[in-house]
């Protein structure tokens, strides 16, 4: 541990009793709950608990659990495992759709949300189902099922909770509240619709009384918001469109309303938020359509920027592009992640993001100011400059054209939606990369282009690999590549977690759980689980004993020492 | 979104290890309804005669009517009903006039051509590439002979003879920067990318027994598994850091190292010229 990361923790202390001094007088979330937990969950996660996507509010996924510790991991093992099962036989049955789900829904689940734990009970989702675990045995305590309409069943981050009520979004755009007790349905709500293209896996955020959710959806030229909505009725409260209207700020770097109105940016991914400042923090998607600017110049605000927003009204505080004008799908809807930090000698309130488009970003988290941006991956080909702004500036001849060009990092990106982790006993901002080519061929020549516009061909990744970026440099302290295959490199973005016992979590690639040393990514306990982790892992303490869940496929792994 | 949202392109053309993780499930798009393309041709006719002149005859807008693609009531639409209503009465005010003379046919005739134009957009897994010949087969062949290095392994008389007539220039282009696995290829029955000669290989030497080759079925920090395509065995080793050796080595580094060399028109050049060998 170095002096540096020291300070970075004295000021994080310093900066959670403000912290908590402030929040006294807000509401308390989970108020219900026999264990009363603060919205102060700024990077103070409970260690018997993770009653939020991230574990607190910070997304650092950062525990300052310790049981389980680099000198005894390697007697680490399997405490339980639950396969989510999606058949309805048994299970509790909601929903406005058919009987039997309609063609194209998955016939078996991949865990792709963050489950939360509280009292002693494990809460996850798959698309169109909710599922109640014991979180001590593994054993199901309930199960919802959602019957479905349709949608795009890529996957679900998870449900959010504010007192007995837990809240989760279904492909079809239902926003449903369920009781955490007995999995039974309070109401659900329509929140977009299906025949528009709208799909929505985002994990609600509860903040205040604020539940806060967002849209998704990329196939249609379609406007992205993000909402607040009221946890007792479930109605809306405020919400934040992503791209501006006429005579809004921003409506400047668009064409027209025409073009703004139809600009996607959805907010894929669940945020960050600071009591201290009361601003909530998220990252947007890319503006629409997809793979071709040529109806949209302009920068494009607010696609693929990192917002500030003031929860209690859903008003932008300030934003910060980290790609103006994307034409390659990559959506800065990765976790802005809260470091309180040193920055040339002087405590700093922060937000990081590792960003699908190949860059690091680090910003004030007050103000939006721009600290710094470093590139990275080496494969990177697509930008011509770094502005003053501290925003990599796209060479558009590196665009889609009808005869093809080759742009590193594929659509996938240099990382994606799984949440990366910053450690503050190390200093260091962990990501799962891989380095992608794609060849971008337009396909829609009309003046007025739509959806993506353009095809991919995936060309191939010369080298994925796990990073540790120093938050204060933006530069890799270490690199550890991951698994190949007979195509080569493999893996890349990867949910992650930081312990205070000198842990850090992820997979290789190869279908490993692995725990890595974070001050050099040397392996130090592995666990073959059949495929890649799908999720990012979490851990609490239970009864004296740590547990580290994960999820792979259809199934949920818990870990504890013997 | 997904991140990673789907890519049914990769899942077709590429070999599924090359995408970046779990994000990178194909699209699983659950409501599917078969098009009738003869209402959908009677709705595009109709379409051009009755509402280009100010939508445009593609019905992304034109002079003086906005985009019916992109209309919420056109995409909220069911078989032409709320369309219907809506134009049946018109909206005067703004200058979009009745059409009260069609008949319910008619407006599901519309409905369909313009839910069909709509569903293309969507469904990007169904979009063509166009035309890609654009290059200059000399200077491709030029390259082919020198900075590319391509006849170090390649020959227009050899392997490559009658090339440009067997596979479409989009193949070509997409095989010629990466020709691992069956990307790109029409398919075939699945096989385990291993299988393939084009197959990333690795060579496993022990401390006390001889080294063994073959191609990477897996390589992790913590085994190696690698699969003799010569007789179909496959093997596999612990590994504790170095112990056993493992050298890596891939018939198509060239192609790797070239994948940050590639000027586009380097690759259109050389695309025109492998279709030139007819």
């Amino acid at each position: 541990m170095n002096k540096r990361s020291t300070v970075a923790r004295g000021f994080s202390a310093a900066s959670l009793i403000i912290g908590a001094l402030l929040v006294g007088a807000l509401p308390m979330i989970l108020a219900g709950q026999s264990t009363t937990l603060s919205s102060d969950l700024l990077g103070k996660p409970p260690i018997d608990s993770w009653p939020t996507y991230h574990g607190d509010y910070s997304g650092r996924r950062y525990s300052t659990l310790k049981q389980i510790n680099a000198s005894n991991v390697k007697n680490l093992t399997l405490a339980w495992m639950y396969r989510a099962n999606l058949s309805r036989g048994g299970a509790i049955v909601g929903g406005e759709g058919p009987d039997t789900p309609p063609a194209g829904v998955p016939a078996t689940a991949s865990i792709k949300s963050t489950p939360l734990v509280v009292n002693g009970i494990l809460y996850f989702s798959v698309p169109d189902h909710v599922y109640a675990v014991d979180a001590r045995t593994g054993r199901e305590v309930w199960h919802f099922a959602w019957k479905t309409r349709g949608g795009d069943h890529i996957g679900n981050r998870g449900v959010g909770m504010y007192g007995n009520w837990l809240y989760f979004l279904t492909p079809d755009n239902y926003f449903v509240s369920l009781e955490a007790a007995t999995g039974k349905e309070r109401w659900h709500h329509e929140i977009a619709s299906m025949k528009r293209e709208y799909f929505s896996s985002n994990a609600p955020i509860v903040v205040g009384r604020h539940v806060i959710i967002g849209v998704g959806g990329d196939a249609l030229d379609i406007p992205g918001y993000l909402e607040s909505r009221d946890p007792e009725s479930g109605e809306v409260v405020w919400r934040w469109n992503t791209t501006p209207r006429p005579g809004q700020a921003g409506a400047e770097t668009w064409p027209g309303e025409y073009e703004m109105s139809s600009g996607g940016g959805m907010p894929w991914l669940p945020g960050t938020y600071d009591p201290e400042l009361n601003l909530y923090y998220i990252g947007t998607g890319n503006p629409q359509p997809v793979l071709t600017g040529q109806s949209r110049p302009g920068d494009n605000l607010w696609t693929c920027s990192i917002v500030a927003l003031n929860p209690d009204t859903g008003k932008m505080v300030w934003a910060y592009q980290v790609t103006p004008h994307d034409t390659h799908d990559w959506d800065a809807a990765q976790t802005p992640v809260l470091i309180d930090g040193v920055i040339d000698g002087r405590p700093r309130k922060l937000v990081a993001q590792a960003s699908r488009n190949g860059h690091f970003f680090l910003l004030d988290r007050a103000n939006g100011q721009h600290i710094l941006t470093t590139r990275m991956i080496d494969s990177a080909n697509w930008t011509k400059e770094i502005n003053a702004k501290g925003q990599p500036i796209r060479n558009p001849a590196k665009d889609a054209i009808v005869a093809g060009t080759l742009v590193s990092p594929s659509t996938g990106g240099a990382t994606n939606w799984p949440p990366p982790s910053f450690n503050p006993d190390t200093g260091l901002f962990y990501v799962g990369t891989s380095q992608t080519y794609g060849l971008f061929y337009l396909t829609d020549t009309d003046p007025r282009p739509q959806g993506w516009a353009a095809a991919e061909r995936n060309m191939g990744n010369v080298g994925s690999a796990l990073k540790a970026i120093d938050y204060q440099t933006g530069k890799v302290r270490w690199s550890h590549p991951l698994a190949m295959t007979a195509n080569g490199s493999t893996g890349g973005a990867m949910g992650l977690l930081s312990t205070a016992g000198g842990l850090l979590f992820g997979n290789d690639g190869g279908s490993n759980f692995v725990a890595y040393d974070p001050l050099n990514g040397k392996p130090l306990w592995h666990a073959g689980l059949g495929v890649n982790t799908s999720n990012g892992p979490q851990t609490y303490l239970l009864d004296g004993r740590q547990f580290v869940v994960v999820g792979a496929g259809d199934t949920l792994f818990a870990f504890s020492l013997q | 979104m997904e991140r990673g949202r789907g890519f049914v392109f990769s899942a077709i053309f590429a070999c599924s290890a090359f995408a970046v993780g779990p994000m990178s499930v194909g699209i699983l798009r659950a409501q599917q309804s078969v098009p009738d393309a003869a209402a959908i041709g009677r709705g595009g006719e109709l379409l051009g005669a009755q509402c280009g002149f100010c939508h445009g005859t593609n019905a992304r807008g034109g002079s003086s009517g906005p985009d019916l693609t992109r209309s919420a009531l056109v995409q909220e639409d069911e078989g032409g009903r709320q369309l219907g209503e809506f134009l049946r009465v018109g909206r005067p005010d703004r200058g979009m006039p009745k059409f009260d003379q069609l008949t319910d046919a008619q407006m599901s005739d519309l409905a369909a051509f313009l839910h069909d134009t709509i569903r293309l957009v969507a469904r990007r897994n169904l979009y063509k590439i166009l035309d890609i010949l654009v290059g200059d087969a000399k200077a491709g062949e030029a390259t082919f002979n020198g900075a590319g290095r391509c006849a170090t392994c390649h020959s227009p008389t050899g392997d490559f003879k009658g090339i440009g007539a067997k596979y479409e220039p989009e193949v070509l282009q997409g095989r010629m920067v990466m020709p691992r696995g069956r990307a790109g290829l029409p398919s075939g029955p699945p096989r385990p990318p291993y299988t393939e000669p084009t197959a990333v290989k690795a060579t496993v030497t022990t401390p006390s027994g001889p080294s063994f080759t073959g191609a990477i079925v897996r390589l992790t920090d913590f085994d190696v598994v690698l699969y003799d395509q010569s007789t179909g065995q496959m093997r596999s080793w612990l590994r504790n850091g170095d112990v056993p050796k493992v050298v890596v080595s891939d018939p198509l580094q060239a192609h790797v190292d070239m994948l940050s060399k590639w000027t586009d028109a380097d690759m259109h050049n050389m695309t025109a010229y492998l279709a030139s060998l007819k």
